[in-house]
């Protein structure tokens, strides 16, 4: 189980809460008075009170030792740049993700050593020209992939001693056989890169490339489980 | 008898479809600025006219050539033609008629047609007496050139431009509603013309015979100093006629001055006006276009993206600053409050308008505007944005397609990218085309090579195409696994093989765009003629 900082109490930071899979994390609220402590409480979040300018405050949260992911989503870009840099001084491995206000301060947030940055306001954008270009496929997905049914999209990475070592992409037949669409590989030995399976060249499968799916969990799940099979063998 | 013939013919206008297809064509053709037409037809009538003129010129040396006094004789046959046609269409002579007609009966009295006659005459005459009208009849005296006077009437040949040139118009239009003020300044001016041209005859006309000579002389002085041009061809000597030059020079610039502020504030009244019309003439060359209700952040990315995928698009935002920013970037901007029923019929929300985007911060805003946009539009394309997660209901009761909540969109980007920031950033590329694959729809229409038959003899493998699923709302594919329910149909992934695809079905695929675009094709060339039609 991954475990995740929350730094900043809004909308935001409960709206991602409420999409990540409860099972396979766990959170740590970082709000910055009794008032918001009360709130997220509520909602049965361990709470801290801490002042994130602190760097031994930022230790004894757990950044640096046993926290996997940091999201910064505090309303001003200078607190998300501050945290940022505190945190990835304390930890090099560490996933960062912030939220950005004004779209001058992406960069600086990247500077500052964030994995990933959130602008809200660009995303909508976006997403509302995809709804405007292309109605039945955002529809579709919205309503399957990223909506309430039970079709996902999934990253599964070949691991040591698999079966499907050596296999090409050709081959794999997962259609049939497991219910699920493989969309394209990420060949870890070449160039870390997403290649569809579409493309004239044939892929030949390597340990640690991730096949990227699309079908139902269960079927995902069970595909998953055939590979890790393989290892104890 | 006479009588009864008159009701025939009126009877007839107010029936004939012929007659009113002809009557809208020609209106079409000179009265309605929003038509095509009478655009083609102003500017070949602004040649015409330029091309006369010239020739007009040339006669002033040389005799007028038959190629000269043929075209000369037409574009007169054109005008008088044109002058007969905007009386026909000043107003119905049939609907006066008419209404007389149906009061006599209402009373039981006989039809007064010498009341009747006056009216339409007068009608006639009322539009006969209108500026453009009286231009039009100038323009056509001066080719009777046996009547050496009317040649001077060229000049109306040259005003009968304001007719076909809209600018101009819209400079006439500009000066008449400061009618009052020029007005004023025009029997100041007379005014002080007429003391001008008195002072200066009684000082100069004893001392100084010579130059000022008459009381036209004088006149003509006196207008020369006040407008500021000063020939010099007649100056005066005595001290009197300088103190009146000198209080004619001053107050000459005091009322070049006004009239030159006379004219700028009413263009500057207008301004927001003309650039609003200027933006509707643009929109109205447009196939299609999106509203934009709001330029704020959002607002901004959306205007970003449509401009980036070459389509066109119009915001409308009350916020002054919001406005100028857009109009910075180059975009149509009106600068209104989208809520109101004439901004969105003005932006075009009933004719080429194919979506609305209500993108403002303030929900309340946002419901307002959907429900304005579908109360004037039940079937365009609403999408909103709705800032807390209790208003989206109310957007969708308002009339909205899709709502849009930015921090929850926003979280579902985050939690997708923690857990599979590949397989996530693969997907988006394919809807946003960033990627070389893309993600297409393709429709099963009736007879198509692919109606009827199953996945597997499509061979998508050999298309190098990946079919993903089919949307569909035919009830004989129900008995399929993998369907989810969308609205009013079904989505079914990965169809298995024996899966017959039946008209209306969507395949959904992904693939090359020159692959995708390959098959569309032919599955056009395969329908029969009249369904491609």
């Amino acid at each position: 189980m991954k475990r995740i900082a929350v730094f900043g109490y809004s909308i935001m930071s409960l709206e991602v809460i409420k999409q990540l899979n409860e099972e396979q994390y766990s959170y740590v609220f970082i709000v910055k008075n009794e008032t918001e402590a009360l709130l997220v409480a509520e909602q049965g979040f361990d709470t801290r009170i801490i002042d994130f300018r602190n760097d031994e405050a930022i230790k004894s949260v757990g950044i640096g030792e046993n926290i996997d992911i940091l999201f910064c989503f505090y309303p001003t870009d200078s607190d998300n740049v501050f945290l940022t840099i505190s945190a990835r001084s304390l930890d090099n491995e560490l996933t960062i993700i912030a939220i950005v206000d004004d779209p001058e301060s992406a960069e600086k947030l990247l500077a500052a050593g964030a994995n990933k940055i959130i602008d809200p306001y660009e995303i909508c954008g976006r997403k509302t020209h995809d709804m405007l270009a292309k109605p039945d496929i955002t529809d579709i997905l919205d309503n399957t992939v990223f909506g309430r049914h039970d079709l996902h999209i999934a990253q599964i990475e070949i691991p040591k001693n698999s079966s499907l070592e050596q296999t090409k992409t050709s081959a794999l037949l997962l259609e049939g056989t497991y219910n699920l669409i493989l969309i394209g590989v990420v060949d870890k030995v070449s160039d870390d890169n997403l290649h569809f399976v579409m493309d004239e060249k044939e892929h030949t499968l390597n340990i640690g490339d991730v096949l990227v799916v699309l079908g139902p969990a269960s079927d995902i799940k069970a595909f998953k489980e055939e590979i890790e099979a393989v290892i104890c063998i | 008898m006479l009588t009864q013939l008159v009701f025939a013919l009126v009877t007839f206008q107010q029936h004939s479809s012929t007659y009113k297809k002809t009557k809208r064509f020609f209106y079409h053709l000179l009265e309605n600025s929003e038509s095509r037409l009478k655009s083609r037809f102003d500017k070949a009538m602004i040649m015409s006219v330029l091309f006369s003129v010239f020739l007009f010129i040339d006669e002033v040396d040389t005799p007028a050539s038959n190629f000269e006094k043929m075209f000369e004789h037409l574009l007169i046959a054109l005008f008088i033609l044109e002058y007969l046609l905007r009386a026909w269409l000043y107003n119905d002579v049939h609907h006066i008629i008419l209404t007389h007609h149906a009061k006599s009966l209402y009373l039981n009295r006989p039809m007064q047609w010498g009341k009747v006659a006056k009216i339409i005459i007068a009608k006639k005459v009322e539009y006969m007496l209108t500026p453009l009208a009286i231009i039009d009849l100038l323009a056509i005296l001066p080719s009777f050139r046996s009547l050496t006077l009317f040649r001077a009437l060229l000049i109306f040949r040259l005003f009968k431009l304001f007719r076909y040139f809209k600018s101009l118009r819209l400079f006439a239009e500009i000066i008449e509603t400061k009618r009052f003020e020029l007005y004023t300044l025009t029997v100041f001016l007379g005014f002080l013309i007429f003391i001008g041209t008195v002072g200066i005859y009684l000082f100069e006309h004893a001392a100084n015979g010579q130059e000022v000579r008459n009381l036209f002389d004088a006149v003509y002085w006196s207008i020369v100093t006040v407008t500021s041009v000063g020939y010099g061809d007649i100056a005066p000597q005595t001290t009197g006629g300088r103190l009146v030059a000198i209080g004619l020079i001053l107050t000459g610039f005091g009322v070049l001055s006004f009239l030159i502020s006379i004219i700028v504030s009413a263009v500057n009244d207008r301004m927001h006006e003309l650039r609003e019309s200027s933006i509707y003439a643009e929109l109205k060359r447009y196939k299609s276009f999106v509203i934009i209700c709001g330029f704020g952040r959002v607002g901004q990315h959306i205007a970003k993206q449509l401009e980036k995928h070459n389509q066109h698009f119009i915001i409308i935002d009350n916020n002054k600053i919001n406005a100028i920013n857009a109009r910075r970037l180059g975009y149509l901007v009106i600068h209104a409050d989208a809520s109101k029923n004439e901004v969105l019929i003005n932006a075009g929300i009933k004719q080429k308008a194919s979506a609305v985007l209500c993108t403002t911060g303030d929900d309340v805003v946002n419901v307002y505007i959907t429900l304005t946009s579908r109360y004037l539009n039940s079937s365009i394309r609403i999408i909103s944005r709705a800032n807390h997660p209790q208003n989206v209901k109310k957007l969708y009761q308002a009339g909205a397609d899709n709502v849009i909540q930015p921090f929850e969109i926003a979280a579902l980007v985050v939690a997708q990218y923690i857990g599979k920031p590949v397989a996530f950033e693969a997907i988006l590329g394919v809807i946003r085309e960033e990627k070389q694959f893309i993600m297409e729809t393709l429709p099963v229409c009736s007879g198509s090579m692919i109606d009827g038959i199953t996945i597997a003899e499509l061979d998508f493998e050999r298309r190098k195409l990946m079919l993903v699923g089919v949307v569909s709302a035919n009830p004989t594919h129900r008995k399929h696994k993998n369907s989810y329910a969308l609205k009013n149909q079904h989505f079914y992934f990965n169809p298995p093989p024996f899966f017959v695809l039946r008209t209306g079905d969507l395949l959904v695929v992904l693939g090359r765009e020159i692959g995708i675009a390959y098959f569309r094709e032919q599955l056009k060339n395969s329908r029969p003629k009249e369904s491609k039609r």
